[in-house]
């Protein structure tokens, strides 16, 4: 063997950043009754993509003390000033985010005026869209955000708004609406949210009806998105490139050809093989990954007594065993997993390559409860080529807590150089892959398992 | 509880290669045997767990069935690893070329009743349709000699490999029966693979002295065989924990 290359010194700190890192926060300030929420809205609606969210600031009011909430339904506490807003908690979860961290959102009851001690997780948008009167208002927010928008509306438009949406959606009474504005919303409008105009870097007239604007606003960030995809496409292909000079590590284990695994490869690549034969056959193939993905479970020592009476010392698996499927090619082994573990927990996690960018995408996911208690995760795919999808749902996997070394990734077959990418990313993760393949094969398999 | 064998089965630490001795879990592990005709399945700790499932007489029926099934799936996926192939070359889905290989030749099952019966599942879920043939061996009262009562074979059984299917195999007397019905009836001696679950030493030992070209797959080879006969420690009767218990 050549001597050890620099390269795999460097390995131990190749990283992967998914493409939600980093993502973009939009702020959109103004007044009460503005427009904000329309024009965040609109926003997202002319993006129309899924990873594009909006975190409305009224969910970090803070809860209040009885005496507070008396003066709350007294229409006397003033829900419009900074100090009604937990800051330091909206700016942890958007720093959270920003490093491309699961983010715990608080939810709050109007009724109660209280934090629930439910949270909603908000976890891998890549556009986040921070709405609030006061969004521009914290200068630990305004360095996280890529875009400030100040939406602005005459004062009596806003008034009737809001009268209007109290009634409807919060069931406030009119004089209690009337009372509230010009005790603490006018006010507050002058002396905390108007400043905000000054730092904004678009402000829009008119709110939504300021087509324009909005379009502006869709413009940058469709170009921003553009420029991330580029950079995390290009770090993938660099990822490769530094994979490239690394032996097939320990932790990649591929299935020795035996007659009848070749024989099965064999009929299962071939195009005339009906498609109730591919079927039986991948699913039979598909057995014998599972079963040797479950030589990586710990096992402990057991004493057990046959019917005889008579003693043996054999293993029991220890802990949970669940298994995480890449949607939609990692479904064609669930059949093989339910054969082995007829009630294997499993998650799910939908990630599409699109098609002209090559970039893979996070477009759905569904993970079973305590997945960091199990003592090990199979994550399943049917194939795996540059290995996009395979480290996307890996360090989804992590961010939820599951540990790195109890990961084992199975996929029917695979290419060197994805195998190494990944490997060398997280190098603590077990492979088990049926037969390696040419780097960047096209996903057929799942094709003809599903006929369509 | 004395067994007939003295020499107690080898206690090792189970688990995969690249994980320190010291990390890994003590269990029994199968006798070693050096016969070339007698494959043992690779004792992976995950095969020593479903061993222990269906030797622990807690175990529910239902889950006995469930476990004996994947140890006979594996066990099949060996035996058939023994059948011959030849090369083939085919063109894949995205226009690659694939050097692979096809099976040849035709294969049928044949158990030995009852308990051989209950290895049908796992083959036919490794091998559609296949055709199975059945021997019902029994124990002569007079004679105390095995005794062929009935069979039901594929008539062109000389053309084909046999697997055949008997979970337990303690004096290995039945099996050596059925062996000579399938000479009897033209097929040749290395085109029999006989698969089961867990062998007894001197069985194994005697059966691949006397059919030397006949390949025996087996999970585990147990400590010994008690006075009545029984594989030690074994794991009760198969054939009734399987049906009946």
């Amino acid at each position: 063997m050549e001597s050890i290359s620099p390269f795999y010194a460097l390995s131990t700190e190749v990283k992967y950043s998914p493409p939600w890192q980093d993502l973009s926060i939009i702020g959109i300030a103004g007044s009460s009754g503005s427009g904000k929420t329309s024009v965040a809205m609109e926003i997202v609606k002319s993006l129309n993509l899924p990873w594009v969210v909006i975190l409305v600031m009224d969910s970090f009011y803070k809860t209040l003390t009885p005496e507070e909430h008396r003066m709350a339904h007294a229409n006397e506490y003033d829900f419009d000033c900074p100090d009604s807003i937990d800051f330091d908690l909206l700016v942890n979860t958007l720093k959270d985010l920003k490093q491309g961290k699961k983010a715990h959102i608080p939810v709050y009851s109007f009724a109660d005026h209280q934090r629930q001690p439910q949270t909603t997780t908000l976890y891998s948008p890549r556009v986040l869209i921070l709405e609030g009167i006061l969004a521009l208002h914290d200068s630990r927010i305004n360095d996280l955000l890529d875009v400030k928008i100040f939406v602005e509306a005459d004062m009596d438009v806003c008034l009737g708004r809001r009268v209007l949406r109290d009634v409807r959606e919060r069931g406030r009474d009119v004089d209690g609406i009337i009372k509230q504005w010009f005790k603490f919303v006018k006010p507050s409008c002058t002396k905390y949210v108007e400043p905000q105009r000054g730092i904004s870097d678009i402000i829009i007239p008119r709110g939504i009806e300021n087509t324009t604007a909005i379009d502006m606003v869709v413009k940058h960030i469709q170009r921003k998105l553009q420029e991330k995809s580029e950079e995390h496409t290009e770090a993938l292909r660099n990822l490769g490139l530094i994979a490239a000079k690394v032996d097939l590590p320990d932790n990649v284990h591929v299935l020795p050809a035996t007659p009848q695994f070749q024989g099965m490869n064999t009929i299962l690549q071939c195009p005339e093989t009906e498609e109730v034969d591919f079927v039986f056959y991948f699913d039979r193939l598909a057995s014998i990954l599972i079963e040797k993905a479950l030589d990586m479970t710990p096992y402990a020592s057991t004493n057990i007594e046959t019917p005889q009476g008579n003693k043996y010392m054999g293993l029991k698996p220890e802990g949970t065993v669940s298994a995480v499927a890449i949607l939609r090619g990692g479904s064609c082994l669930e059949t093989a997993l339910k054969r082995t573990i007829p009630d294997c927990i499993t998650g799910r996690v939908l990630i599409q390559t699109d098609e002209n960018s090559s970039e893979p995408e996070l477009h759905y996911l569904k993970l079973p409860q305590g997945i960091e208690e199990h003592y090990m995760v199979m994550l399943l795919d049917v194939q795996m080529s540059s290995g996009g999808a395979a480290l996307m749902a890996v360090r989804v996997l992590i961010d939820h807590g599951v540990q790195e070394e109890r990961i084992v990734f199975v996929t029917c077959a695979a290419g060197e150089t994805g195998l190494k990418r990944l490997t060398a990313v997280f190098p603590k993760i077990n492979v088990v892959v049926g037969r390696i393949e040419a780097d960047l094969e096209p996903r057929w398999m799942e094709k003809r398992y599903f006929g369509c | 509880m004395a067994g007939k064998d003295p020499i107690p089965s080898p206690a090792q630490g189970v688990g995969p290669i690249y994980r320190p001795d010291g990390e890994k879990p003590t269990a029994t592990v199968s006798k070693e045997v050096s016969y070339e005709n007698v494959h043992v399945l690779s004792q992976t700790p995950q095969l020593i767990a479903l061993l222990t499932m269906i030797r622990d007489q807690r175990t529910t029926r239902a889950d006995f069935i469930f476990y004996s099934n994947r140890i006979i799936r594996l066990l099949v996926e060996e035996g058939l690893n023994h059948l011959p192939v030849v090369e083939q070359s085919v063109t894949t889905p995205v226009g690659r070329a694939y050097l692979g290989v096809k099976f040849e030749g035709k294969i049928c099952g044949v158990s030995i009743m009852r308990a051989g019966e209950a290895m049908e599942q796992g083959l036919r879920d490794c091998c559609r349709s296949v055709r199975i043939g059945k021997i019902l061996i029994q124990r002569d009262e007079e004679t105390c000699m095995p005794k062929l009562f009935y069979d039901k074979l594929p008539t062109d059984i000389a053309d084909r490999w046999v697997l055949l299917l008997d979970p337990m195999f303690a004096t290995g007397g039945s099996a050596t029966l059925a062996v000579e019905v399938l000479k009897q009836r033209g097929v040749p001696e290395h085109r029999i693979l006989f698969l089961n679950l867990i062998a007894s030493p001197s069985g194994v030992a005697e059966f691949a002295e006397r059919f030397p070209k006949l390949r025996v797959v087996t999970a585990f080879i147990d400590q010994g065989l008690d006075d009545k006969k029984y594989i030690i420690p074994g794991l009760g009767d198969f054939g009734d924990r399987y049906y009946t218990l």
